[in-house]
Order: C-alpha cells, then structure tokens, then sequence
C-alpha cells in the first residue's frame, strides 16, 4: 500500500473537516476512557473484586449455569466451567492478560516502529527505501506463523505474546512515522536546524518527534483495541496465555468445546473482549479526531 | 444413488491424510481406508482373538519363519484376483526404506516376505516376534499391479482395494464418499453409501447428529453424554478401547522424582477412581497397570495404588519433602486439559504444587523425548500400541535408551527382553508378570483408566464399537 | 506507467524471496515432522532414517539451495502428511478461501454500504441513532466469538443452517457473516462519514435550494468519493485470506487455504506451510499492485504526483 494513500485516510478530497476546538474529548471519547478505567481497575483490584479464587476447582459444582447455587452455598453469577471454577472471577482476573498484553505489545512495537520510521524518513534515500521494503516484507508474513514459530522455539506464554505482537505490529507505527518525517513542515525544521549545527540525533529528538508523535499516539491508541483481539486470538489458539491462569482467549477455547453444555462458557469472555474493545475504540477515534484526523 | 439405498454419514475429527494404507500412520486415514482395503487377519468382535480373515491358516514352522495360506476368492475392485503376490507386495513396500513407510517399526523385525505360490506365503522374521501376527491384523493389502502401474500420488488420491466399500470421491479437507461392493467375498454390505466428513468441532458434530445430518459421531466427550441421551432420536454407544491414560514421572531428571518413594507418594495422592467417575460421567475403568485386561501378558494380580493421602503424605516425608514439593507438569493442548487441572488440584490437597507447563504437540514430543531428560516432572498420555500386546506398550514406555522411557532399570529390561524373544505364550507371560512387578514396585508411572471410546449415533444405527476401534462400516446396519 | 510497473514488479520478486527465505528458516527451527507421523512406540533409529530419507538432517545450506532450485522450477516440494505436492495441494483449496473471501466482503459491501448510506442521510434520525451503536459494537466483536455465537444459536440450538463442510450454499452462509462481520461494520461506519462530509458541500445547499433533492446528489457524489476508501477496504480483505479467514476457516471446517495453513503448522509440514506463505504472499503483493494501479486511474493526482515509492 503507497504510503500517499495510507496517510490520506478515509477522507475525500477537500481535507478534514473543521472541528470547533474543545477542551478534552467528545462524549464518545470519554466514555470510551470510562469503559477502560472500569476493566483497568476490575483488573488491577482483582483479589478485591472477584467473588472466589479463579483457580479453586470444585469438581462436584462444574457446568453450573448462570446463578445457580453451589454445593457449598455461594452463588455463581456468571456460572462455573469444566472444572467448578468460578466464571465470574476467572472473567475479572483475565482482564489482567488482556490489559497487559495490550499495553506492552502497544508500547514495545510503538517505540521500535516511531524509532525506524523516523530514523528512515529522516535519512531519506536508500535507508528510507531499504527499510519500508522491509516494512512491506514483515507486513507479508502471516502473523500466526510468526506466533506458532516463536512459540515453537521460546515456549508459550504472556511474554512471548507481547513478543511476537511487538515484532509483527511495529510497521504500522513505522509508515506513519516516516511518512510524518518526510512532510513538509518537519522537513523546513530540520534543514534549518542542521544549518544552524545540530547532530542528527538531537534534531530528530527535539524537531521531529514533536510532530511525529502525535500520530503515533493515535495509532497507538487504535491498536490497542486489535492488540486485545490478537492476544485473545493467540490464546484462543493455545499459543498464548497459559492455563489454568486465566485469560478471555483461553475461556473462549474452553467455551468452544463446551458450546452444547454450557453456552454461557463462550458467551461472557467474549462479551467481555467486546466491551472493552468497543471502549478501546471509541477512545482512539476520538484521539484521532482530536490530534490528527488523516490517520487512518 | 437410487432411491431405498441407504446411505450414512459420518463425522470425524479430522481429515484423512492419504488413502494410501501404507504411507501413513493417521487414524482419520484408517478410518476410510479401513473399508477400502481388507486387512490380512482380523480381531473377534467380541473376544478380540486374532481370526482368519484374508489369510485364512497360519503355523510357526520355527520361531522365526512362518507359513500363512490365503483365501482364493478375494477381489479387487477392479477385477483382478487377490494372490499372495500382492500381500507380498504391500509388506514389501512397507519395508522398503525408500518408501518411508511411518508403519515401517510396527514390521522391521521381518526379514524377508515371500509368496511361495498364488495362495502361501512365508514371511521370515529376524528375530522371534511373537506380535507378529498383531501387526498383520493391521496390514491392509493393495493390488501389486495397481500401485506398480500407478504413482504415488495417483495412488493415494485413487485407492483401489477389495473391500467392501469402493472409493467414489474425495474433496480434501472436507469429505470423501464410497460407495458398497455388491460381490463383496463376505457378503453385500447392508448400508450402500457412506460419507465420512471432516468435523474438528465436538459441538458442530453433536448438532449434525441432532439435526440429522450425521447418523455417526465420533470423539464424543462425557460432557456431550446428557446432551445424547435427552434426545430419543439419539443413541450413545460406548466402547471399551485398549487405550491406556496414564501419568509417567521423570525418574532419571534432576527434579525431586528421582526419588521412587516421592513418585509413589504422587501415584497415592491422585485419585483416579474419582476423576472417571466426575469428569468422565464413569466412562472409562479403573486399572492398576498399563494394561488392560484383554492385552496379552496383562497380570491380575498387580496391586496398582489406592488413593491414599494419609500414605502420600507419609511418603513425602519420608523423601524429604514434608514441607511441601513443587513439580512441573508437562503437557500439550492435544490431551484433555480438564484432567491435567483435574490432577494439579489433586496433587494440591496433598501439599504438593503442581506448574503446569503446555507445548504444542511437536515441541512438546522433543521436549519429552530428548536424552537430556530435561522436560519436567510429570506428564499425562494415552498409549495404544493397535497390538493388544505387553511388548508394545511397557517395552517402549519404561525400557532403558527407548525415546518415551525416563526411567531405566536393568531386571525391567531383561524381563521385556526376554518376553519378547520367544514365542512361547507361557514363557512371555512370566516375563511380563516380572516385568510388571517391578513396575509395581518403582512407579515410573501412574495407570489411571481404560479409555471408553464415546460415540454418538442415530438410533436405527446398528453397530456395536470395537476395542481396536476400527469403524468397520460394512458391519452396521442401518434401518428400523 | 511502465517504470513504475517494472520498479514494482522487481519489488514483488524481492518481496517474495525474503519471504520465502524467512519462512524457510523459522519453520527448520520450529521442530521434527517425522516425529509426529509414526506410531508411538517407534524407536529412534528409525526415526532418523525416516528424516534422512526425507533429506531433513542435510545442513540447512544444502536444503536451503534445493529448496530454491525447486522454487525456480516451480516446484515447492511434497507434503510430509499429505504424500502430495505441496503447490497444487495449496492452489486446489485456494479457491475455497476466494469463495469464502468473495462472499463474505460482497455481504460486507451489500449490507454495509446502504446501511451506512441510509444512517449518514438521517443523521440525527432514529435509524441512525440506532445503527451507529450496533455499528460500533459490530467492530469490536472478535471474529472467533462471533462465529462460535453463530455455531451456538443458529447451529447447535436451532438447526438452521450446517456449521461445518462446504458444498452447499448453506454451507456458506455462517463463515461469510462471521468473516464479513467487521468489514461490515467498517464499510457501514465508512460510509456514514462520507455522506455526512457530502452532506456539508455548498453544492448540496445550491441543489437544496434549486430543488433537486439532496440525498440524490449526496449519494451520487458518496458513491463516487468512498470508492477510493472501498477499495482500501478490499485490499485488506484480501490480507484477510492468510489472516481473518484462518480462524474463521478453522472454526467452520472450510476446506480453505487458511485452515490447512493452520493443520500444516501444527503438523510441522515444512513444504506445505512453504507453499501457503508463498501463495498467500504473492496474492497480497498482487493485490496491492493491482489497488495502486486502480489509486492512479481514480485519483489522478496520485498520478500526477509521480509513483508513490
């Protein structure tokens, strides 16, 4: 894909609309951050928040449906699975996967795709080209076999999510990045500012990264909806976060082989990543519309 | 298909890998190929003694060269008669190194294959292999012209056997069709079509059978049990299988089961008795050694281990470990994960904390079967050697240098030795119960259960399953 | 036109060596097919001699320049599991994932386009106040739930239409709505932008104020502008055939280039795993220089601005 085109989004001709410029976001916006600030918390105040241990099995109270009562006497809001754990804790403490993954694999191919792209818009030529026919190579790899592979070789788990996330999401980062550089206004900054003397690196540090980052947060703040479906995806397919920790990939795997037994097994985990995606979303189209609308 | 021809579908888990019976070792191959082709013996139904089947006499003239004569009114589906040529054939190719035959361990101790006339044959083996005559229940006989007129990947996409069922199609990936041989030497198959369909989706296969779209179910769990029995259109048949669950430690590695009194601690601390009878709704039964009771040089009188925390507990103490002992459980998505958790809490109430660590399956084989013995401490496993015999199933588990064995002990080793270099059933059977003593009393492994094999089927379906799990389609029936 | 095209076809080349070459050598290390292939109970010697005589414990190097030899001549190998050659094996499901490609982003544009259309025209109306929430949901659904909810309810509780196997056109119906399910809402939410930017243009007031009716003009001119961003849409479906449609493939059984893909990684099945990235990777590099050709003849001042690079 030309970068031209990729960087002129979903716009037509005629640029962006006019916005009145307010303060903070719009109501989309907000409560996209309301919808993440709940999960984050449930999340970080698991051991407060979940009814029972999500690791305790009670083989005499497995497949229990929604709001039935145990043999012990407590309540399972959201049902038990294959082995008597609690669906409703299992749900909250698999946020911690989700929120994690998401947020490294945000991070690490962020910070590695801002630091190529730039590095290859700023020296133009040859490096330039070199690198975004990387970009297109590593585009081409279909990313399961990446997974499968780093799995195969380094073992699966949490970290090696976060791994082959980062190595495969970076170049999304990277075309934006060096398309940033190349543009106009950037350009003008850093031809005046090595004619006044500066190193390379700390033009590209105090020029151009100014005006690339924004963007990049945009992007940043689009994958992380598509980080959490991928890290549910890799540990839907076993490859990712490992049982019987918890994880809304792995309980939708559980869920699959239970589909005719125990419906609500599939149903809740997956509720779960779509709520959270949807607040993921709605707050990265509302940081797009805020910072920078051509980011597709 | 005329019309008043019946016809059956069936689901399996998987597709068939090719159709040819020698290249490949894929029980969703077997499963089609089954029908195709006619294998050289054949197992009782309901005794599983080895019968006449193709060959109809056989006689160890000495231990290592045996004689078998062949029926004379086989035919392929093209015509062409079944001689001894071609049952020399189909050993040959497996043999063949070139050929690369996945089959090629199950028959590497014959030496030599030779058709002495249109129906004998002598088959002369290196060393006396009393599971012979099990590995042949598993041969199935391709036409010598066919494959040689042929290659190979016409013989895999067009197989032509004397079965009772002729191919018709194959849409890889999704379904192949046969269609029944009237002149079929054992008589016309009652079901005329049957479709085998490629379903990895227990849920998927559950909801064809309720749907009507299936009359066959393959790998049912106890889960799908209720779901089955609610519906009066549906039955479910559930067959003993010779399939072995069992949990084996690692007793040469550096972990703490080195120790024989830390594992036996373990083999009393899980209960295995309540785990068929909660996670498997009681579909499978209690063993106290690898074996079941109909493999040959399966011993009655091996004691096996009682659940026992008062006496787990005891034992880890005595190993050093009263404190409490953490283990590394390792394992793969392919075996069921509700028993390897099942197991963790298990071994939890006895101080103990399990790790449980997943590969997928080709990691997870090099792990366990590296020299270095490096791949944890316990691991869960079904073992079917498709012989109904001791020789392949403890021999490969438990004997010194074998890729599956993490344990070694040299009167084991003698024992198995020894029972397989005769052909003396007595003899053997002495071997085995020493072998198994010993086993009995250094617990490299936990036997749990004999596997029940679930199926789900229409009501007019007749069949009973089979131990060696064979799906035999001209031996249902379906109607009122 | 001409430099461009040789410019990227070498680029396609390039691209499909790397490749092919990167594939080559993750797939060496990820582990032992044979192993997988035999009994239980199969020793190692002959485990070994299996691998010799499949020519797997020659040093890397050597298969590496046989592997590109056979490349050359078109051949990708055989089949470890399948005993077959491994190209045809991949371009004889290829058609299936297209199929299932082809419906599903049809549904997308079928469905999508009008409803975005329809809520952008009634901006503020109660169809659009209903439709951009489900539309927003829509995007968040993973496709992997979305299908397994249409196995549940449509399959498994009701009977209603098969969730597995191919051949029929009910067969059909499952994968492509779960496959579609996010192009849908994207192309609905898409268009919905672009009739609300139309909806501002002077051109419309003028119109409005001539009489012509304004949604008629609105769409015509949407159409027009939102084929550009349509065809971006395509173009990512069509990444879709290694990627959305593996998991889609799998959960419905589609015998598709996708779920093969899958059952060769599994299976360590070097060749085949080969033969589907090399596939799927010239289809995209295809894909995406038929879409920059299309970008030029559209907008032509992309052309005018000289090959995007």
């Amino acid at each position: 894909m030309p970068a031209a085109s990729a960087a002129r989004g979903a716009f037509p001709p005629g640029g962006a609309p006019a916005r009145r410029r307010r303060r903070g976001l719009p109501l989309a916006g907000n409560a996209g951050i309301g919808i993440l600030v709940i999960v984050a918390l449930a999340a970080l105040a698991a051991p407060n928040v979940a009814p029972r241990n999500p690791l305790a099995q009670t083989l005499a109270d497995r497949l229990m449906s929604p709001g039935t009562r145990g043999t012990h006497g407590e309540v399972f809001w959201l049902g038990t699975d294959g082995l008597g754990r609690d669906a409703l804790s299992r749900l909250i403490y698999g946020a911690r996967a989700s929120l994690a993954v998401a947020s490294l694999a945000v991070a690490c191919s962020g910070v590695l795709g801002l630091f190529l792209g730039l590095t290859a818009g700023y020296y133009r030529g040859w490096v330039g080209a070199v690198l975004m026919r990387f970009v297109d190579i590593v585009l081409s790899i279909p990313f399961l076999l990446i997974a499968i592979a780093v799995v195969a070789a380094l073992g699966p788990g949490l970290e090696h999510t976060v791994l082959v996330l980062g190595l495969t999401r970076w170049p999304r980062y990277a075309r934006v990045a060096f398309a940033q550089t190349l543009a106009g206004r950037s350009r003008e900054f850093v031809e005046a500012a090595r004619a006044l003397g500066g190193t390379d690196v700390r033009v590209m540090l105090r020029h151009v990264l100014p005006e690339v980052l924004p963007s990049i947060v945009v992007v940043g703040t689009l994958e992380i909806g598509l980080m959490i479906v991928y890290e549910a995806a890799l540990s839907f397919l076993g490859l990712g976060v490992q049982p019987p920790t918890p994880s809304w990939g792995n309980m939708l795997a559980d869920g699959r082989a239970y589909l005719a037994t125990g419906w609500w097994l599939a149903t809740f985990p997956g509720l779960a990543i779509m709520v959270t995606v949807l607040g993921a979303n709605l707050l990265g189209d509302a940081v797009r519309d805020r910072l920078d609308p051509r980011v597709r | 298909m005329t019309t008043g021809a019946t016809a059956l579908t069936v689901d399996l888990q998987g597709d068939p890998a090719t159709l040819d019976p020698g290249r490949q070792y894929d029980t969703n191959s077997y499963d089609v190929y089954r029908n195709i082709y006619d294998n050289l013996l054949h197992r009782n139904p309901q005794t599983s003694a080895i019968e006449a089947y193709v060959a109809t006499a056989w006689k160890a003239v000495t231990p290592t060269e045996w004689h078998f004569t062949i029926r004379h009114d086989v035919r392929f589906h093209d015509g062409t008669p079944l001689v001894a040529a071609d049952v020399e054939a189909s050993l040959a190719r497996i043999l063949d190194r070139q050929f690369n035959s996945p089959q090629y361990a199950n028959f590497s101790a014959i030496a030599s294959v030779k058709a002495t006339g249109p129906d004998t044959l002598t088959i002369i083996t290196s060393r006396p292999y009393p599971v012979l005559l099990a590995q042949l229940v598993n041969l199935s006989i391709v036409s010598k012209a066919y494959v040689q007129a042929h290659d190979q990947p016409y013989a895999n996409t067009h197989p032509m056997g004397s079965g009772p069922y002729r191919f018709a199609a194959w849409l890889r990936g999704d379904h192949v069709t046969l269609r029944a041989v009237p002149a079929y030497w054992r008589g016309r198959p009652q079901i005329d079509e049957v479709t085998f369909r490629t379903v990895p989706e227990t849920a998927t296969r559950v909801a064809d059978l309720q749907s009507g779209r299936a009359q066959l179910a393959l790998g049912l769990t106890s889960d799908d049990v209720k779901t089955i029995k609610r519906d009066p259109k549906l039955q479910l048949l559930g067959g003993a299988t010779e399939r072995v669950a069992y949990l084996a430690f690692n007793a040469l590695g550096p972990g703490p089961l080195r120790d024989g009194r830390a594992r036996a601690a373990i083999a009393h601390a899980v209960d295995a008795p309540s785990l068929i009878q909660i996670l498997l709704a009681g579909y499978a039964r209690s063993v106290t050694e690898l074996l079941t009771s109909r493999h040959f040089g399966h011993d009655p009188k091996i004691p096996g281990y009682p659940h026992d925390l008062a006496k787990a507990n005891q034992l880890l103490a005595e190993s050093g470990h009263a404190s409490g002992l953490t283990l590394v459980f390792t394992t793969s998505p392919t075996y069921d994960q509700r028993i390897i958790q099942a197991i963790q809490g298990q071994l939890e109430q006895a101080g103990v904390t399990v790790r449980i660590q997943s590969y997928d399956f080709g990691t997870y084989l090099q792990k366990i079967q590296s020299p270095q013995h490096d791949w944890g401490d316990l691991r869960y496993g079904q073992w079917s050697c498709s012989c109904l015999d001791a020789d392949g199933v403890i021999y490969p588990l438990f004997h010194t240098g074998s890729i599956w064995s993490s344990y070694s002990d040299p009167a084991f080793d003698k024992a198995v030795d020894d029972g397989r270099s005769t052909l003396d059933a007595a003899a053997r059977r002495a071997a085995y119960s020493i072998a198994l003593n010993v086993l009995q009393r250094d617990v490299p492994a936990v036997p749990l259960w004999e596997v029940v094999a679930l199926y789900g089927a229409d009501r007019n379906l007749h069949w009973h399953p089979t131990v060696d799990e064979q799906l035999f389609v001209a031996d249902m029936a379906l109607g009122q | 036109m001409g430099r461009f095209m040789a410019g990227r076809v070498l680029q396609a080349v390039l691209v499909l060596w790397a490749v092919s070459t990167i594939v080559f050598v993750i797939v060496r290390l990820s582990g032992d097919p044979v192993a997988l292939m035999v009994p239980q109970g199969t020793p190692a010697d002959v485990i070994a001699q299996m691998r010799h005589t499949l020519g797997l414990d020659l040093p890397l190097q050597v298969q590496y320049l046989r592997f590109l030899a056979g490349l050359a001549r078109g051949d990708l190998g055989t089949s470890y599991v399948q005993d077959a050659p491994a190209l045809p094996l991949v371009l004889q499901r290829l058609p299936y994932t297209i199929e299932l490609t082809v419906a599903a982003f049809g549904l997308a544009l079928a469905v999508g386009l009008p409803l975005g259309v329809a809520a952008g025209t009634r901006r503020g109306g109660a169809f659009d106040r209903l439709a951009l929430p489900l539309i927003l949901i829509g995007q968040a659904m993973p496709s992997f739930w979305t299908g397994l909810l249409l196995i549940l309810i449509v399959s498994v509780r009701w009977h209603l239409l098969p969730s597995s196997g191919s051949g029929t056109p009910q067969t059909l119906v499952l994968p492509s709505i779960t496959l579609a399910w996010l192009s849908l809402a994207t192309i609905a939410r898409m268009s919905r932008s672009a009739v609300l930017e139309e909806a501002r243009r002077d051109y419309v007031r003028t119109a409005h104020a001539k009489g012509v009716p304004p949604r008629r003009v609105v769409v015509a001119h949407v159409l027009r502008n939102a084929a550009i961003p349509i065809l971006t849409i395509a173009a990512l479906d069509v990444a879709n055939l290694l990627g959305g449609a593996v998991i889609t493939e799998t959960i419905f059984a589609w015998p598709g280039m996708g779920r093969l893909a899958v059952e060769a990684i599994q299976a360590r099945d070097y060749t085949v795993v080969q033969a589907v990235v090399i596939v799927g990777t010239a289809i995209f590099v295809l894909t995406t220089l038929v879409t920059d050709v299309l970008y030029g003849l559209l907008d032509p001042r992309i052309a005018l601005a000289g090959a995007p690079s």
